[in-house]
């Protein structure tokens, strides 16, 4: 039984650093995340956000750096960890049914070489009454809408009923409808004691569904509560002169010298 | 059982294959791998002589861990290739195993005095010929090459039936699979190193590019009718089967080539699953075109009765008879479409007078509107 | 030793050499390698088709069959995929194996025949079937196709660096991939009878992937792709014919892959010889102060001064691995390694400065 590290944290990164092709993606990444939070991880395209999750979850290496979820390893903590990845990361065509998907969620908790069993299948049915699919439960995958298969994806994670969940973009793509209700959705999770980290695209509604922010363009820029992190000079940190909001946050009077989005002095590429 | 009967031999052999091809390219097909078994297929040539080479043997397990392990090498080394970002997958791919197999041949050309191994044949197979190499177990006589894809025909299904969630989960997002710990990355391999294996067990029988047909085209077929992955297997399965026998018969009735004619075969379910499929087939497109026709031309007949709804001429055009003369409908057609409203609720009929529902004016409301949208809109995109 | 019939073959081989380069170029740069190789296979079924129809080794029947199923494989493989949504590597698995499949049952057909066993030379080429009458008929095909690429060389340029661009501008760009593709097509059954169906993909893809590492720009890179080919065909005949029995493309294809190979290695920028060099370079070139600097720094952006670096990290900063430096100042007593933090992602020593250390480094005057 390995000494708990930093067990008050449900997220513990330091010093991580992932290089692609002998250049860095992320460097010397140190980021602590409570327990109970919903957090928005921010940032400009090519800043290493859905890299971040995928390091901390360890389906990408690391040159330096460790992680602790909860106190433990990884390996430990898969069981209290669920992960939802960007939606086009998979292809919808599969031949798979709503129900197959979340069950396979559940697949970790099955274990190796075993068949999930009744009260899996049950399990996955009220996870899709959750998001509102349950009519949806024997329809192929490959006749959802965005909007559904995000939801899939949502009561896959759900299902699991892990204490932190990784989201990567949730809310790309989705109409207004489904959008709320996933907000809805991981805020019930937070009111429920749970961690919730989201990798979100959509800076204007980082301060209506968050509670926790960071900040990152390969490096963490800022990190804590939202409203604390959420300001000009930070944002201005992460983005350059990328950003047509900087100049207009807090109110519509501080129009000032608000940069169009052209590449600034921090732009990097995707 | 009259195991030492030719057709038996050769049916179950082709048989073998087929099942192996179909369970084994299942999971390729849905993973994007399909050319990866043409890769395998062609670098296993390397592997069976170097094999050979370095032991003497001809055929065993030595030849048929060498061939796999040439076979893993190719898929391995063209993913690494493009991985160093030197160039992409599929010129890694072309580079990696016509090299490995052009290498193969030309070993098998300096030493054909002493390896008998005719290349045409390691290319076509000849299944005519698996009862010429037999082996007596209990006392019947049975074809070598069939009892070892009757071996490696266990292993797949042992392989696939204790990894079935794992290699699903795999196959459809690696991200979670890896995530929850079920290391895809090695469920790929262990899928590639049993196309490996099956592929060379099957150059004897049918040869290795014959063999790709079998392993990629029962479960194209598959793909276009079941909707579950057991059910895509099931029935590459019963369609790689079914072409075995087909392809025998008309082997036998035209004179040809077995294996080729098997491998033809394949085409055939192909075929019916283009032609028959409820989802991607083309029966099933015209079924919802006419369907999408039909609804059309109910729309038209709403809104013509919303039009003369209340009007001094309703009589006149709200009758079946209106919709030939006025709207120029065949008679047949017209009674169809009538039909079809009266079915929905959306008009009822009193004699030869026409009405709509309440149902059918909301729907004539709702129609009228969207044509307003879109002849705003395209006002618009004319002034801008 | 020049005999009549090598240098025959050895001109036909280097124009086979150079067209393939040429179109095969534009298959790798557009990333359909493996439509080469379908097209290849499914040659086979219209090679014995010609043969069949014309009652025995008429040349042009045989090519004309094979360009006719090559063309229309390549036509299969679009309606799978447009039509009934088959995913590209499955389609293509398809219809190679489909066509092949039937050349193979054509081929039983027509060994009944007199005169076929020449067909099975279109499996893996024959330097010998080459005759010298068929040289001038070569030439001129290879003309017209090299001519038709020169003619729509923007357009064929545009279609396959920027096809939404192409689409933009009101270009007819399926028109134009058709016309590319009997082009290809073309290329491809002119070099059936000296590389065969299964290798001839290599023809198409290893010169233009070895003059991708040598040149940037399509043109350069067509342009050497077509001299590479000339080489490796005119190598690759030269060779065969010293031996006896021995085919010809094999030894084509594995000069071709050997210049490919060459080229990987040691083109200078992308060549991984290169890659080596440069690392090895920024590696030698650090400094024990620049380290030392650097350590320091980052215990201070951490506002630790036992903060300890983990090398991973330090190697991604100076951008070159500083492990011999970094054992190199251990020896010296300058920095000592932390306490592992452990289990570890990434295999990490951690480093702090001594005492000594840091006063080395304020020490500006003091000799290395």
């Amino acid at each position: 039984m390995p000494d708990l590290h930093e067990p008050q944290f449900a997220c513990h990164v330091e010093d991580l650093t992932v290089s692609y092709r002998e250049r860095p993606v992320l460097w010397d990444i140190d980021l602590d995340i409570p327990p109970g939070v919903m957090a928005a991880i921010v940032g400009p395209n090519g800043a290493g956000k859905s890299t971040l999750i995928k390091a901390v979850l360890g389906l990408v290496t690391p040159v330096a750096g460790h992680v602790r979820v909860f106190g433990l390893p990884v390996t430990q903590a898969r069981r209290r960890i669920a992960y939802v990845p960007q939606r086009q990361s998979v292809d919808w065509d599969f031949p798979a049914t709503v129900r197959d998907v979340v069950l396979m969620g559940l697949y970790g908790q099955v274990g190796w070489f075993r068949r999930p069993g009744r009260a899996h299948k049950a399990r996955a049915t009220a996870a899709l009454e959750q998001v509102g699919m349950q009519d949806y439960a024997n329809r192929p995958i490959s006749q959802l809408s965005g909007g559904q298969q995000q939801r899939v994806f949502i009561a896959r994670a759900l299902v699991q009923e892990a204490d932190l969940l990784f989201l990567d973009e949730p809310m790309a793509g989705v109409d207004a409808v489904t959008e709320a209700a996933i907000v809805a959705l991981l805020k019930a999770q937070r009111d429920a004691g749970r961690t919730v980290v989201v990798v979100h695209h959509d800076l204007q509604t980082v301060d209506r569904y968050f509670d926790w922010l960071v900040m990152l363009n390969q490096r963490i820029i800022a990190q804590g509560p939202v409203a604390q992190v959420y300001t000009e000079d930070n944002l201005r940190s992460a983005y350059g002169g990328q950003l047509a909001l900087i100049g207009s946050l807090g109110n519509a009077g501080d129009a000032a010298s608000t940069p169009t989005a052209t590449a600034g002095a921090g732009a990097q590429d995707a | 059982m009259m195991l030492d009967s030719l057709d038996l031999m050769i049916l179950s052999t082709g048989a073998l294959v087929a099942v192996s091809g179909a369970m084994l390219g299942t999971f390729l097909v849905l993973r994007g791998q399909a050319m990866s078994g043409d890769a395998i297929s062609h670098a296993i040539v390397l592997g069976i002589v170097l094999a050979w080479m370095l032991t003497g043997a001809r055929a065993g397990p030595v030849v048929v861990l060498g061939a796999a392990l040439a076979g893993m090498a190719a898929v391995l080394l063209a993913q690494a290739l493009s991985r160093s970002g030197l160039m992409g997958q599929d010129a890694a791919t072309g580079l990696v195993f016509p090299a490995m197999f052009a290498l193969g041949v030309l070993l098998i050309n300096l030493n054909a005095r002493n390896l008998h191994l005719d290349i045409d044949t390691v290319l076509l197979g000849e299944i005519g010929f698996v009862w010429l190499d037999t082996v007596t177990i209990f006392g019947l006589e049975w074809p070598v090459a069939g009892v070892t894809l009757a071996v490696v025909g266990l292993l797949n299904a042992g392989f696939l039936l204790i990894f079935w969630k794992e290699q699903k989960i795999a196959a459809f997002d690696s991200g979670l699979a890896a995530a929850l710990g079920f290391r895809p990355h090695v469920m790929g391999l262990g899928l590639l190193a049993l196309t490996a294996v099956t592929a060379v067990a099957s150059f004897d029988a049918v040869g290795v590019v014959l063999f790709l047909a079998f392993l990629i085209v029962p479960a194209v077929t598959g793909q276009l009718v079941a909707a579950s992955v057991g059910g895509i297997m099931v029935l590459a399965m019963l369609s790689g089967v079914v072409s075995v026998g087909a392809g025998y018969a008309a082997a036998l009735t035209w004179d040809v080539s077995i294996g080729g004619a098997m491998a033809v075969a394949t085409a055939g379910g192909l075929v019916l699953a283009l032609v028959l499929s409820p989802r991607s087939g083309v029966v099933a497109a015209l079924i919802r075109r006419r369907a999408i026709r039909l609804e059309a031309l109910v729309a038209t007949l709403l809104t013509h009765l919303a039009a003369h709804e209340n009007t001094p001429r309703q009589a006149e055009e709200c009758s079946t008879g209106a919709l030939v003369e006025h709207l120029g409908w065949e008679k047949g057609a017209a009674q169809t479409v009538v039909l079809a409203a009266l079915d929905r609720g959306v008009i009822a009929r009193a004699n030869e007078e026409l009405a709509l529902t309440e149902a059918g004016r909301a729907l004539a409301r709702a129609a009228a509107a969207r044509t307003d949208r879109r002849r705003l809109f395209a006002a618009q995109r004319g002034d801008g | 030793m020049l005999n009549p019939t090598l240098i025959t073959v050895i001109l036909a081989a280097s124009m086979i050499g150079a067209l393939a380069g040429v179109l095969g170029s534009f298959l790798v740069l557009r990333g359909q390698s493996l439509l080469g190789d379908v097209i290849s296979h499914a040659a086979l079924p219209g090679v014995v088709g010609g043969f069949l129809a014309s009652g025995g080794r008429g040349f042009v029947a045989i090519l004309a069959g094979a360009l006719i199923s090559g063309a229309l494989a390549g036509l299969v493989v679009q309606l799978l995929r447009r039509g009934a949504g088959v995913k590209a590597d499955a389609a293509l698995g398809t219809v190679l194996s489909l066509f092949f499949a039937a050349g193979v049952v054509l081929l039983s057909v027509a060994q009944l025949r007199s005169g076929a066993a020449g067909l099975t030379v279109f499996l893996f080429g024959q330097a010998a079937s080459v005759l010298r009458a068929d040289l001038m008929p070569m030439a001129l095909v290879a003309g017209l196709v090299l001519g038709g690429v020169v003619l729509l060389w923007k357009e064929f340029h545009l279609i396959s660096f920027d096809r939404e661009a192409a689409q933009a501008q009101g270009l007819p760009v399926s028109l134009l991939e058709t016309v590319l593709t009997v082009l290809i097509a073309v290329a491809i059954v002119l070099g059936l009878a000296l590389a065969g169906v299964v290798l001839m993909v290599a023809m198409l893809i290893a010169p233009a992937v070895a003059a991708r590492q040598w040149v940037r720009g399509l043109m350069p890179m067509v342009l050497l792709a077509a001299v590479f080919g000339i080489l490796a065909g005119a190598a690759g005949a030269v060779i065969s014919a010293q031996g006896h029995g021995v085919a010809t493309g094999p030894v084509m294809v594995l000069c071709a892959t050997a210049l490919t190979a060459v080229s990987l290695l040691l083109a200078p920028e992308r060549g991984i010889v290169a890659r080596w060099t440069r690392q090895r370079r920024a590696r030698r070139s650090l400094h024990g102060r620049q380290v030392l600097a650097a350590l320091q720094g980052l215990s201070q952006a951490h506002d630790d001064p036992s903060y300890a670096s983990a090398e991973g990290m330090l190697n991604a900063y100076l951008g070159a691995s500083s492990q011999p430096v970094l054992d190199r100042l251990k020896g010296r007593g300058f920095i000592r390694q932390a306490a592992k933090m452990e289990p570890e992602l990434g295999k990490d020593r951690r480093w702090e400065l001594t005492d000594a250390g840091v006063l080395h480094l304020e020490n500006k005057d003091e000799t290395q």
